[in-house]
This record gives structure tokens, sequence and C-alpha cells, in this order.
């Protein structure tokens, strides 16, 4: 169920905490004011449970 | 006797701690696989950050939230670093920044750039404060009335965006003097051995010492009530029985979980007030050096920078915070409400303070985290904290929504829970 990253997405809920970066085994998140998913992402979804406002979608 | 607790923050954590050694089944939902909520370590790139706090308890080994640690048998190992706050100034008496150089004053010399006049008052009002304190107004406001001087408003929006994360204007002015009461009566800040999760793997330590459990992945998604009293709670869509509930996820996430719910006593007062509360805001910036940047582990206050407020350097204290041979230094900024659409421009101001205030230094920017809204630095700003209790007569509040009077950020929290708890278990707790 791989793919190349497109799937993920950040909605408005995000603040920009950085847990989810923390907790991303590919390095693939950015966090400037929000997370911002990188080409990296190969969608494993592991980040998605540690969001702590529900901000990210597959 | 059963307490769920809702929530593992330290809030949650401390209640739970607290009430499994008082003799309670203690249950604890969190919705994270995480435990600690916004005071533990996350790892990233071989550094401990934190997923909010600066790892730092405000008012160290001698405050209320060190207090309540040793209470309840918590092992955690607390360091004042030395000095406990340092105040770095202009070179020059009149530069407004820190361009063309800077001086570093202790901050028990606070009173040195005040002019003569002022710091005769400054005398006067520390007494006359005391016996008849101000109330009805800003600290922004008494300020102007009372030392109306460029360095006045600096130093307490410094010392205020630093401890609060709000401006001198947003501090109503008896929270603002409660706060400055405390620091003179329990003292300055510290750091825990191990960061922010030393301090909550040590509450979990005493939970499950005396049979409590922590459910990880566990949302909670409402509460069932009987007439005026709480009977339990939904969880992953299961019920779970209390005689007591302890909600750790804020006023406003409680009270939604109560809105469709009829027929409470004073429950459309309580949505009313709850949904009046503010959130505040901040910017952490988390840096990595292989030479210190402060040197010491007390505080940095920066109140001729743009935005940042005040900066910290854990691993003078503990090293093992970051990988051998490299420092972790943070600083804290404030966001205004208005400026929350404009974090990017806030986080770049930011990051031209850090340059400034460590001119020619070596360092590399490792994340920047901001917290507002959902994810704030308190659920609610300090001096607008509801009380623990809810219309509801065994449904509590705790955590930074529900701080003690004075109380700086988790020293409220050790404040509020104090009297939750001293509600539920009465002189025993005393």
């Amino acid at each position: 169920m791989q793919s190349d990253g497109e799937s993920m997405k950040v909605n408005k809920n995000c603040v920009g905490c950085g847990q989810c970066a923390a907790f991303c085994i590919v390095d693939a998140i950015d966090i400037k004011g929000k997370a911002i998913i990188t080409c990296t992402c190969t969608d494993c979804r592991k980040c998605i449970p540690y969001c702590p406002v529900k901000a990210l979608e597959a | 006797m059963k307490a769920i607790i809702i929530g593992s923050g330290l809030g949650g954590l401390l209640s739970a701690a607290k009430l499994s050694k008082a003799g309670y089944e203690v249950d604890v939902f969190e919705r994270l696989p995480i435990i600690g909520g916004r005071f533990t370590n996350i790892q990233y790139k071989g550094f401990e950050l934190s997923t909010g706090a600066l790892h730092m308890i405000p008012h160290g080994p001698t405050g209320p939230l060190a207090r309540l640690l040793e209470e309840v048998g918590a092992n955690v190992k607390i360091i004042r670093g030395k000095p406990v706050t340092v105040i770095r100034i202009t070179r020059k008496r009149g530069d407004t920044d820190y361009k063309f150089g800077y001086k570093d004053l202790l901050f028990e010399n606070f009173k040195t750039p005040f002019s003569i006049l002022n710091r005769i008052k400054l005398m006067y009002y520390a007494i006359s404060t005391r016996k008849d304190p101000p109330t009805g107004k800003s600290f922004e406001q008494w300020c102007k009335e009372h030392l109306d001087q460029d360095w006045t408003y600096r130093i307490s929006d410094a010392f205020f965006g630093w401890s609060v994360s709000l401006r001198g204007a947003d501090v109503p002015v008896e929270e603002a003097f409660a706060i400055i009461e405390n620091l003179y009566r329990y003292g300055g800040p510290g750091v825990p051995m191990g960061g922010c999760k030393a301090v909550t793997d040590a509450l979990v330590d005493v939970i499950r010492a005396h049979g409590g459990n922590i459910h990880t992945s566990s949302e909670v998604t409402g509460l069932k009530t009987v007439d005026s009293k709480v009977t339990g709670i939904i969880a992953n869509g299961f019920e779970h029985n209390a005689n007591i509930v302890i909600s750790n996820i804020g006023h406003p996430e409680t009270a939604r979980m109560l809105s469709e719910t009829t027929g409470i006593n004073g429950l459309k007062a309580y949505l009313e007030k709850v949904s009046e509360l503010k959130p505040s805001a901040g910017i952490k910036i988390c840096i990595q050096s292989d030479k210190p940047l402060i040197g010491h582990g007390g505080v940095l206050l920066t109140p001729y920078a743009k935005r940042v407020n005040g900066i910290n350097e854990v691993t003078n204290i503990d090293p093992a915070l970051s990988p051998e041979g490299k420092h972790l230094t943070m600083s804290h900024q404030c966001v205004h409400w208005s400026d929350l659409d404009n974090l990017e421009k806030e986080i770049e101001l930011g990051l031209e303070d850090i340059k400034e205030i460590f001119p020619e230094k070596e360092y590399e920017v490792l994340m920047i985290q901001s917290y507002s809204n959902g994810w704030p630095v308190n659920r609610s700003s300090s001096g607008a904290d509801l009380k623990g209790t809810t219309p509801l007569s065994n449904l509590y509040v705790v955590g930074d929504g529900a701080k003690g009077k004075g109380g700086i950020e988790v020293e409220g929290i050790a404040l509020g829970v104090r009297e939750t708890l001293h509600n539920i278990l009465g002189k025993e707790m005393l």
C-alpha cells in the first residue's frame, strides 16, 4: 500500500507543533507554522495517530 | 472508589498519582499513543526535544509542582541553574536592539535600568501593592499609570511572554502580582534531569505501583450522566463506570461532551463561560550547537528582541538531553492572537532575533514548533482560568485550562490539581 507520498494531507487543524515530524520514520515532514509533507513521504501513515489535533489525513 | 482520568498530560497524571495513592482504583484514558501530553520528550535527530514545555519547571525544586511530586513519591531530580535568570540588555542606554552590542544583567538587578524616580517608586509599590493589591485592569495599564518608562514595558513583556506567553497588556494585574509574589515565595526555575519526560515517567511509575492503569490510543468520546452526576465515560466505543471523572482536556472539550445533555443546573451558564476562554499561543525554536550559546542552565530574558521573550540551554544542566558534545537551546516567543494568521512571519522575526542575540555564534535550527488553538501553550490564558469544578458535582477539570492563581504554567497546573484533589479527598490531602 505504499505510494509516492501524494495522498498524505495536512488539514486546517494543524498548529505546527512538530509532533508528527518526530515520529516520521523517513524524515519526510518539515515544520514551519504548520506541517509540510515533503516528497520523501512514503504514505506509511505512521504519523497519523501521533497528531494531537487530528490534522493528518491519508 | 473508582476514578477515571481523561488525558495523560501532567494534570491528569498528577491527579491519577494522588488518587491511586489514596486508594482509588484509577484508569487514565489517553487519546494518543504516547503518555505525557505537552509535558514529555520527543526524540529528534538524537536530541530530546519536547512536546511542549521547555524542559523547565518555573519554580524549580522548591515550587508547588516539586512539592506535589514529592508528596506522591515521584522520583525526579530538579536542578536550579546558577545564575537562575539573566536579562540581556543593550550595550548602551537608548539603543533599541542588540545590533550595537549587549550586556547581561542578573535578574536580581532588573531595577538598574529604571530611572532614579521609578526606582524609588518601585520600593514604595513593593510594599503598598502587597497591602492593597491593584485590580480591574491589565498589568500594562497599571504600569502606564505608575512606572511609565520604556524599560517597564520591555521587561514585563519579556517576563510574561516567557513565563505565561502573554503580553503585559493581556495579563490581568491581579494575576501579574500573584505571579510576582510567587516568584519571591518559591524562587526561580529549574530543569528536571531527563527533561519533561522524567517527570511524567515518574508519575506513571507511581500510578502503576498503586495498581492504576493508563490506556493509550484510547479516545474518550462521551460522558455518561444521570441527573447532575457523571457515571462514566465512553472510550473507543466501550462504556466504563466511575465514581468520579477528572478531565485533563480543558473546559471547552469537556463542555463539548456535555452540550447535548439536558436537565443539569447551571450547564448553560457554564457553556457560555467556557466559550469565552482564550488559549495562549507561542513559538519555540529548538537550536543545536557544538559550543554553548548561553553557557549556563538558567533563563536568558531578551527584552530588546523583536519577538523572542527568552531562551534556555538546558544541556548546561543535563547534557544527556543532546548527543555527546552538542547543546540544545530553546527560545520562546509569545504569539498575540492577532498574529496567529501570520505565523510564518512571526517565525521569521524570531529567527532574526536569534541571529542578533547570538552574533557570530555557530548554530543550526533543529525544529520550529508552534502552539495555538487546540494544542496551545495554555488552554486558558493565565488570569482567566476557571476553577476545576463543573456543573456536575463529581466531574472535575485539571490542567492548563484550570490553573491555580499566580501559577506559571506547570506550577499553575500543580496548584489547580491540589485544589481539585482537596475537594475530592478533603482534609487528608493537606
